[in-house]
């Protein structure tokens, strides 16, 4: 009995130091640490740059400030281009949430093979490349200027070349779309998801 | 006080059939095969063996009498017994275990209050008999409406998740994310509504958001109880729309070497599984071990692969037992490591991508089979270890400490730039210690008090290249509660309290990678009353009365963006400015809010009956809840992926009404029927609006036939399960992604909530199953669908996007070695 009496006495010990010890150890106040956001895009930058002056630079700025929330997104320029004029467009693509920024556009060229970049314009507002963009048809006329491992079209860097005609208040729609395992020579504007989508305000003059 | 009865079907074979229960009540009737033209001259005599269930020692100076019959027997001290002359061949059998001598009630002592029967018989001349003794219910419980699975109902699919397996019971059902994220539905609540205890313990898990269910392996569920009234007296909150509590291997003593092997396949998804379980009882301690390895592939619909659908799952258990006179000792272990894929095509971070989608009528991305899993897809790992001692100090109170300790590891892995890190990496530990004390009877009042401590601990894990979704948390709950019954002639009586306190601190962090915390409590009283009266012999009315309550999740507050295909932000992340517009830039302190949390008040009433060959149950039940979350669209922003719905996490009351209703009838001897039915009426009636994804109306009938023997198959039965669910009617508004995204339909802070896509039509399904016996092979058949009907459920969240699984033939084969008892 008294063995028995014993027994209980330490198996209660026993669970209750048991007890002590498990929610002593997994004391702990610590919080996440930071990371580098790569989701989240909030600051896209157009750059145009005439082929024959390299100091002749139109840039179109679009931006949302807080990324996925409410505040919402801002086109901050209008994308003014000369007449008769050649251009190579090329896209800064940032997450400035956090200081320093994160440039996304370095990850979408590492991916490559899961990003495209198409285009939509007002009809007719270039003359190459022709028509209206590919958004509504991958294979519409588009100049782009690189390519993916796969040999298919990226877009971070395309050449756009003005005719004589004045234009104001047109659109100019950039969208990126995000791949995974659907790209494809066929693939086009609505395939995957879109990571981005800004319609500026194009004038020709 | 001591009654106990055993209910007893007779089967066609010799062997006899053992089940072990603890009981409260048996009801033990003989219906001999053979039987003869001239039953008047014939007398039957009924025998049996009154054993201890825990410790198989026989239990002497048991009067076992024979209901309105003037016969009656007493067991000796071998625990026999014999009653002859009987007349009838059915009889129902009393059995007291309650003294009639102080000697009588000393041997019970040693026993506990409630000798555990275990009948062996043995057969003279007659059939033999199955005895299935019913279950007793918890402490506490008895006047709530409630549903016991026991192991063999779920031999038949070991591998599906615990809301499949439960999906049978009338008022349950199964939310789902695709097939291998499942969630169950007590009465139309679910997640953190419904309280899981896994072992005892609060199953520790990420219960937030639609797309986590719980990591309970139900190949090792020797019990599954599911609780529909308001159980948070007895079992915690969370426990608003019921509890399912899951047991074990109940290592039972003195039970000769055993084992289950079994190995099935399925033909949709080219599923196969083997499972393992292995036990022994000696006279004083007794162990389990066993373990499952599931591997699935892509499942298909009537009309195209499912891509991205498959699972893999591995599980262990093991558990030993140690008794020493009056002293118990129990200890448990187990794992579960799963990969489950989330359908491909259900992935739509931008409008675009959202339009097209629910606006196909098939996936949009379709591939031919493959087992592979990739992204978007979960993967868990559960340990679980559990310790309890108990003490029965004396013949009828016994004191409990459970000490429980719980790891959940759950890395999310979505399509993304960078997939091969995870988008959610989280640890939770959780820690649980409770102590119960179930007290002498004291003036006929029996009743249980118990106090519990509860710990949580949720890390983020770095190198996700995201913000984290939920924020660090610790959680430290202090419980105590009681429970009183009263048995007062026909009348049982419960009441019960419960007080909680819970603290919380937060530490995470916003997009911008700034660091937020806040520390918050909550308390709570919970409260039960009820009641059950037989009615008479055959019927029995239960009522209960009570209050639930729960904390909002992490996710419900601290939620910021997307997740799935919608944007929400959680209770404290967003605010009305002094012009009254949203804004989301920076997270509200709890203090500084006016949340509050959920609080339910549930009334469940349930009727049984039975009539000759048939039997009833109806359950009526209505529930209030206070301050219910839920989420609701407030604008369509202008986001850099283009024009997005916006939701926010917001408070009201919602009200549910509804009904179960269940008929089994043994049309034959062979042959018998269980109609269900159930339907819920629900609305958020602080804003006059529906609930969204409330499960509609569901009727199923399944006849059950027993089939001769053939060869070497001794026991065959034909299942037959038509179901029909209707098309919700109560669901809210559709408005296309469409739409929002063109401006045609303006949403606000004031508008209603709607749905993407209206609710799918009303389908039909036919299950068809035949389980058969040889020897020592269970083996079953079953074609789920077999009609190959096309469908979606509502409960789904895949019906956005694609077809539920066509026809799926199921086929299992179980090995079941006993050796041979004394």
């Amino acid at each position: 009995m008294k063995k028995v009496n014993e027994l209980k006495m330490y198996s209660f010990y026993v669970l209750m130091a048991m007890g002590v010890i498990l929610t002593g150890c997994s004391e702990d106040d610590e919080a996440p640490e930071p990371e580098n956001e790569e989701e989240v895009i909030t600051d896209v930058k157009l750059i145009f740059t005439n082929d024959a002056d390299a100091a002749d630079l139109v840039t179109a700025r679009a931006q949302d400030p807080d990324g996925v929330g409410v505040q919402e997104l801002e086109l901050l320029d209008e994308i003014t281009l000369g007449i008769d004029k050649s251009y190579t467009l090329t896209i800064e693509i940032e997450n400035n949430l956090d200081s320093p920024g994160e440039d996304v556009a370095e990850e979408i060229e590492e991916e490559d093979k899961e990003h495209q970049f198409f285009f939509s314009f007002s009809a007719d507002a270039f003359t190459n490349p022709a028509g209206n963009g590919n958004i509504d048809n991958s294979s519409d006329p588009m100049k782009y200027n690189d390519m993916d491992g796969n040999g298919n079209p990226l877009g971070l860097s395309t050449s756009w070349t003005t005719g004589s005609n004045n234009l104001a208040d047109g659109t100019f729609t950039i969208r990126l779309q995000h791949q995974p395992d659907v790209k494809s020579a066929t693939s086009g504007a609505s395939d995957g998801d879109t990571d981005f989508e800004l319609k500026f305000v194009l004038n020709i003059q | 006080m001591g009654n106990l009865s055993i209910q007893t079907k007779s089967k066609s074979l010799r062997t006899v059939v053992k089940f072990i229960y603890p009981i409260s009540v048996l009801l033990l009737s003989v219906i001999p095969l053979d039987l003869q033209a001239q039953m008047d001259t014939i007398r039957y005599t009924v025998s049996g063996k009154v054993l201890d269930v825990e410790t198989n020692d026989p239990i002497p100076y048991v009067t076992v009498k024979v209901k309105d019959v003037d016969a009656f027997s007493v067991t000796g001290l071998n625990g026999e017994f014999v009653i002859g002359g009987l007349y009838n061949p059915q009889n129902t059998l009393i059995i007291s275990c309650f003294g009639y001598s102080d000697s009588t009630y000393e041997r019970h002592h040693d026993h506990g209050k409630r000798p555990h029967i275990y009948l062996k018989e043995r057969v003279l001349e007659l059939g033999e008999v199955i005895i299935m003794a019913g279950q007793k219910k918890k402490e506490g419980t008895q006047s709530l409406s409630q549903k016991r699975l026991k192991r063999k109902d779920l031999a038949s699919n070991p591998t599906q998740s615990l809301a499949a397996a439960l999906s049978e019971v009338d008022g349950i059902n199964m939310a789902s994310a695709g097939s291998n994220v499942q969630i169950p539905i007590i009465h139309g609540l679910y997640g953190n509504r419904i309280l899981i205890l896994n072992n005892g313990l609060k199953h520790g898990f990420q219960n937030w958001g639609t797309d986590h269910a719980p990591e309970i392996d139900i190949s090792a569920a020797h019990n599954i109880t599911v609780y529909k009234g308001t159980a948070g007296v007895r079992f915690g909150p969370e426990a608003l729309g019921g509890a399912i509590v899951v047991d074990p291997n109940p290592l039972y003593l003195n039970k000769p070497f055993y084992g289950t092997a079994s190995s099935g396949f399925q033909t949709n998804g080219n599923g196969a599984f083997t499972t393992i379980e292995v036990g022994r009882g000696y006279r004083k301690w007794s162990y389990f071990a066993g373990g499952i390895f599931t591997k699935i592939g892509d499942r298909y619909s009537p009309d195209y692969s499912l891509t991205n659908s498959g699972k893999e799952e591995k599980a262990f258990s093991g558990g030993i037992r140690y008794r020493h006179e009056n002293l118990g000792f129990k200890a448990h272990y187990s794992f579960v490591d799963q990969n489950l894929a989330l359908l491909r095509s259900s992935i739509a971070e931008s409008g675009n991508s959202l339009i097209r989608a629910i606006n196909s009528d098939e996936p949009i991305i379709v591939r031919p089979f493959s087992y592979a899993i990739n992204e978007p897809n979960q993967l868990m790992q559960h340990q679980l270890g559990k310790a309890e001692i108990n003490w029965s100090y004396s013949s009828d109170a016994m004191l409990t400490l459970h000490v429980g300790l719980q790891l959940n590891k759950r890395q999310e892995f979505d399509v993304r730039r960078n997939a091969e890190k995870p988008i959610i990496d989280l640890e939770l530990n959780t820690h649980d210690f409770q102590l119960e004390w179930k007290h002498s009877d004291w003036k006929k009042l029996e009743g249980i008090i118990g106090f519990q401590l509860f710990t949580q601990n949720n890390d983020n894990n770095p190198g996700t290249g995201t913000t984290p979704f939920i924020p660090n948390y610790n959680t430290l709950r202090y419980s105590g509660f009681i429970m009183e019954s009263i048995r007062k002639g026909k009348h049982t009586y419960e009441a019960g309290l419960r007080i909680d306190s819970e603290y919380n601190n937060v530490r995470g962090r916003e997009t911008n990678q700034e660091l937020f915390t806040d520390e918050y409590s909550f308390n709570n009283i919970t409260s039960s009353v009820g009641l059950v009266r037989e009615i008479s012999n055959n019927s029995t009315f239960r009522s209960n009365l009570g209050t639930s309550w729960r904390t909002p999740n992490m996710a419900e507050l601290y939620s910021f963006g997307q997740h799935g295909f919608k944007t929400s932000f959680g209770l404290l992340r967003y605010y009305t400015n002094a012009g009254g517009e949203l804004r989301t830039d920076r997270v509200i302190q709890m203090d500084d809010s006016n949340i509050s949390p959920e609080k339910g008040y549930k009334w469940i009433n349930e009727w049984t009956t039975t009539k000759l060959k048939s039997f009833f149950t109806v359950t009526g039940y209505t529930q209030y809840i206070e301050n219910y979350i839920f989420d609701r669209p407030v604008a369509v922003i202008g986001t850099i992926r283009g024009p997005m719905p916006v939701f926010i996490i917001d408070q009201a009351n919602a009200l549910l009404i509804g009904a179960d209703f269940t008929w089994k009838k043994n049309w034959s001897d062979k042959v018998n029927g269980r109609l269900g039915l159930s339907y819920l009426w629900s609305r958020n009636i602080k804003k006059n609006e529906p609930l969204i994804n409330q499960p509609p109306l569901n009727i199923n009938y399944q006849l059950t036939c027993n089939l001769p023997d053939i060869w070497k198959i001794e026991f065959s039965q034909f299942k037959l399960k038509p179901s029909y669910t209707s098309r919700q009617y109560q669901a809210p508004r559709t408005v296309a992604p469409d739409a929002l995204i063109d401006g045609s339909v303006i949403v606000t802070t004031q508008s209603e909530i709607f749905d993407f896509r209206d609710p799918p039509n009303g389908y039909f399904l036919l299950d068809i199953g035949w389980a058969f016996k040889a020897g020592d092979f269970h083996a079953s058949i079953e074609i789920k669908n077999s009609l190959n009907s096309r469908y979606r459920d509502y409960l789904n969240e895949m019906r956005y996007f694609a077809d539920e699984l066509g026809r799926n033939f199921l086929f299992t084969i179980n090995y079941i070695f006993n050796s041979k008892s004394d």
